[in-house]
């Protein structure tokens, strides 16, 4: 009795956090249809001008693949070197531990806006800014503390007898990371590298001093008009987004159904089949 | 299932990489001419970069390159680093001023200085290294609905929060113009206002204080404003009527307004500062452009004589129409604030924290 | 003893006695080695950059501790940092409260609802940080949807104040670390057997008291994960607080943010970084006393 109550309750708050983290799109993507050059909710008259806007004026699109490059690349890398380092802390020995560690951190803490400033000032000599490459390494680093500390939490909890018994039975230490320990510590590795590529994708405080005419990023193309005037844009832009990524999941979604028909099928088929197995 | 994922990431990297090999970074063109613009962004810059910088670079052969926002931390790294990328640049007053003594700005020539005032540039707008770029004010805005029939005419009306109960928005920024209305609703008559008597503005801040809601952003202010959150605003009179014009119930009370303008300066070091300096000579010689940005943008055309080209629709909420100038408070004086804006600052910071 | 490279990059242990060059290429072992790489990496690219930033507190407009005595000079800047540890805690507090619950009900529904529930919680990171605190304050504000709304279904009589006061900006904060704070917790608790649950109910415990005797404590690696990510996050947000909070509820980036674009003051913007840095750290080491963070993130005692 107290199980369902309790799991009701939960289903009640999970449904309320559920709508508090989406309330900002409830917003956004009425507000993206309104047709005032000021942000308004509710929206007053509607138009798809602000969509137009974004098709035709080149800055968004080029900025939009920018942000994407640059997130994917930083993303990548920072699951590489963060998984790296995550086994290195958890299995390993080092000295200076302790410095170590927070050094890993200090990303974390240290506000953007320092951070930003060092890297221009030394990037404008080696002629890093504006450029892919200069993005990259910035915002893995801004994103490796978010790896390290997931796949950190997602390592201690493998039972290190699996590892063991593979080794035992002949895998070299490299297969056994990547049969064994990998597909353990998968949900740890995608959050933080879904992490990585969300820090760099909205990161806009260090990629202000980076970004110029050559190259800017979609948070800064954002942010450039804040001072006067938002650009009403913005809010078409996180609609597109949004569609994109809902659309993806449904078709997911819907991949993963229909492999699961397929399975279904197939096995009552090969069960129609198999008589007394 | 692990197929899938062996392929998801795959085809990650790989997608990852074509977009690497297909926009490798597009090299600078050093061959063409070419002029970077830095302003405040958004559509204002817009409308700045149409109306008087593409007309010209377009008659040159000259490619306009565009950055946003003007960021003064950046002006100084790449001075101090040698590596200017930033050519003509839009800032406030007292920055030019303080970046001009540091040395962080080109000095003018003297022939842009002699042509700014033969043009009708207000003398003390210009500086050594710098030229006005627009004009606007510091108006009182009201919300239409909520006063209807008598609203504040006066900064000392504004801080009547009796006679007119309701919040007041303010800029949170020095130069808002927040110390300059206190003094001048506390009595201080408009041509002794310089240098501002601090202690006796925050005397007269704190009897509303309570009252007192700060905006960071254009948008924050119109808002306050129309939402009746804060239904008197020191507000950007330019932001005001485009959002009156966009269908707000809001306006703007020229009465008492403090003139304010920003500047064009070029970072020193910048490659290409003999360019710069020749779109100046245009700027200033063309009037029509400026008054096309006026109307554009709802901010005043640098020198007065523009405004005979701006509609008179516009020209009214503009600082230069005769009785808008008539009824100012004056201008902004931004020497005193380049000396004192560091230390205002901090004395702010700590008095709206308590 | 394995011996070090013949030529190791170590130029400033040249001279030192050979035992102590040998010793300390020997205490990597070869998991430990992993780590260089990113060390290497985050030396070059953030550290070296940044400690020469940060050494401008010390001679930046002059040489000396001028930076740091004007930082204690000034109370509003002390002020503001404590505020800033302040509201960390608070909305770490919420977050793992709210976090915790949803990320175990994501482990016992079915793999459509875990989809979704999984969807609903990356919803906020495909919305820029802006956007989101815009529709935000249009959302709370007196004349916002919420009030409205309340109004009308005659809840409440005069709007509540939301915008610019603590609870808009734990609101508004809350919002950004949730996703934070439900992926590893989620994470970790995929990862416990149930059957250890089923095990200690058929050694005749209570179903409540095997949840928290043997499923919380499994949990903790990714709890501590969360929390330490909340928290540490959490002290560098100003952009969020600005929109929606009022003046009392400034945090410390803003004035840094301040000293840096504004006032041009980079070495006092340094000494106030280095002195959150400093806090911050000395902080983990204190949690780290009482809470032995070692054992819990990487289950070395």
């Amino acid at each position: 009795m107290t199980k369902i109550l309790t799991r009701a309750g939960l289903a009640i708050l999970a449904a309320l956090i559920g709508v508090y983290l989406i309330l900002p799109v409830l917003i956004v993507v009425p507000m993206s249809f309104s047709d005032s050059s000021f942000l308004t909710f509710p929206p007053g008259e509607l138009s798809l001008r602000w969509f137009r806007n974004l098709v035709e004026d080149p800055v968004w699109i080029g900025s939009a693949l920018a942000s994407l490059k640059v997130a994917l690349l930083s993303a990548v890398s920072s699951v590489v070197l963060g998984v790296l380092a995550s086994l290195a802390l958890v299995r390993g020995r080092m000295p200076f531990r302790n410095t170590i560690i927070a050094i890993l951190l200090a990303p974390l803490i240290v506000p953007y806006v320092i951070i930003g400033l060092a890297s221009y000032i030394v990037f404008l000599q080696l002629g890093l800014t504006q450029t892919t490459l200069g993005f990259v390494l910035v915002h893995t680093c801004l994103a490796v503390p978010y790896v390290v500390i997931n796949v950190v939490a997602g390592l201690v909890s493998v039972d290190r007898r699996v590892e063991m018994a593979a080794m035992s039975l002949g895998a070299g230490p490299v297969t056994t990371f990547f049969q064994v320990t990998l597909p353990l510590i998968l949900p740890s590795v995608l959050s933080g590298g879904l992490f990585a590529f969300f820090i760099s994708w909205d990161e806009v405080v260090t990629a202000i001093f980076l970004s110029g005419p050559e190259l800017t990023t979609l948070p800064v193309q954002m942010w450039s008009g804040i001072r006067v005037q938002i650009d009403p844009t913005v809010a078409a832009i996180s609609t597109i987004v949004m569609l994109v990524i809902f659309g993806s999941f449904i078709v997911l979604g819907l991949t993963r159904l229909i492999r699961q028909l397929a399975h279904r099928r197939s096995a009552t088929n090969s069960s129609a089949t198999n008589t007394g197995a | 299932m692990k197929t899938t994922k062996l392929l998801a990431v795959a085809s990650a990297v790989g997608l990852a990489v074509t977009l690497t090999a297909c926009g490798g970074g597009s090299s600078s063109s050093a061959s063409e001419e070419s002029l970077t613009v830095t302003m405040w962004g958004g559509a204002a810059q817009k409308a700045h970069v149409d109306s008087y910088f593409l007309p010209w670079a377009e008659s040159k052969g000259v490619t306009i390159k565009q950055d946003s926002p003007t960021d003064y931390a950046k002006i100084k790294a790449q001075v101090e680093a040698g590596q200017v990328t930033w050519g003509p640049t839009e800032v406030e007053p007292n920055f030019a001023n303080t970046a001009c003594e540091a040395g962080l700005l080109e000095k003018l020539p003297q022939d842009i200085l002699d042509k700014a005032k033969e043009t009708g540039v207000a003398e003390d707008q210009i500086g050594p290294c710098a030229i006005p770029i627009l004009q606007y004010s510091f108006t009182i805005a009201y919300n239409s609905d909520t006063f209807p029939d008598a609203h504040p005419t006066t900064w000392a009306e504004f801080f009547d929060t009796e006679k007119f109960p309701g919040k007041r928005g303010f800029w949170k920024y020095a130069t808002g113009g927040m110390f300059e209305a206190a003094l001048l609703a506390d009595g201080v008559a408009p041509d002794q206002l310089y240098p501002l008597d601090i202690d006796r503005a925050f005397n007269k801040l704190d009897t509303i204080k309570k009252d007192i809601v700060f905006f960071d952003t254009g948008d924050q202010m119109t808002q306050m404003l129309a939402s009746g959150e804060a239904p008197l605003v020191q507000a950007w009179s330019g932001r005001i009527f485009q959002a009156q014009q966009a269908g707000e119930k809001i306006a703007n009370e020229w009465n008492d307004n403090l003139v304010s303008y920003d500047q064009i300066v070029v970072p020193k070091g910048y490659p290409n500062t003999e360019l710069a300096f020749e779109w100046m000579r245009w700027f200033l010689d063309n009037l029509e452009a400026q008054a096309a940005d006026a109307e554009a943008s709802i901010y005043g055309p640098a020198s007065d004589k523009a405004l005979e080209f701006v509609p008179e629709e516009i020209r009214k909420e503009l600082p230069g129409y005769p009785s808008n100038a008539e009824s100012s408070a004056g201008l902004v004086d931004y020497g005193y604030w380049a000396e004192n804006y560091d230390s205002v600052t901090e004395r702010l910071n700590t008095w709206i924290a308590q | 003893m394995t011996s070090a490279p013949a030529d190791s990059s170590t130029g400033r242990l040249r001279g030192r006695p050979l035992s102590l060059r040998l010793s300390l290429w020997a205490r990597f072992d070869g998991w430990g080695a992993l780590v260089l790489p990113l060390l290497v990496v985050l030396v070059l690219v953030f550290g070296l950059p940044l400690a020469v930033m940060l050494s401008r507190s010390l001679t930046d407009p002059s040489f000396g501790l001028q930076n740091y005595s004007d930082v204690f000079a000034n109370s509003v800047y002390l002020r503001v940092l404590g505020n800033t540890f302040l509201i960390a805690t608070i909305v770490t507090a919420v977050t793992l409260a709210l976090a915790y619950p949803y990320a175990y009900l994501m482990t016992l529904v079915g793999p459509v609802w875990r989809m979704i529930m999984m969807g609903l919680v990356l919803v906020p990171f495909w919305t820029s940080i802006l956007v989101r605190s815009f529709a935000l304050v249009l959302f709370l504000r007196d004349t916002g949807a919420f009030n409205s709304a309340l109004q009308s279904l005659g809840v409440i009589d005069e709007p509540i104040p939301l915008i610019r006061t603590l609870p808009g900006v734990v609101f508004g904060m809350v919002q950004v670390a949730l996703p934070f704070a439900v992926l590893p917790i989620f994470a970790t608790m995929q990862g416990i057997d149930r059957r250890l649950l089923q095990a200690a109910e058929s050694l005749g415990d209570r179903p409540a008291g095997a949840f928290w005797r043997v499923f919380v404590p499994l949990s903790v690696p990714g709890v501590a994960a969360a929390v330490l990510l909340t928290f540490v996050q959490a002290l560098g947000y100003y952009i969020t607080p600005a929109l929606l909070g009022g003046p009392k509820n400034t945090m410390i980036g803003e004035l840094i943010v301040q000293q840096v674009s504004t006032v041009l003051r980079f070495g006092f913007a340094a000494a106030l970084a280095t002195l959150l840095l400093v806090t911050t750290l000395l902080l983990l080491v204190v949690a780290g006393r009482f809470v032995d963070l070692q054992k819990h993130l990487m289950r070395q005692s």
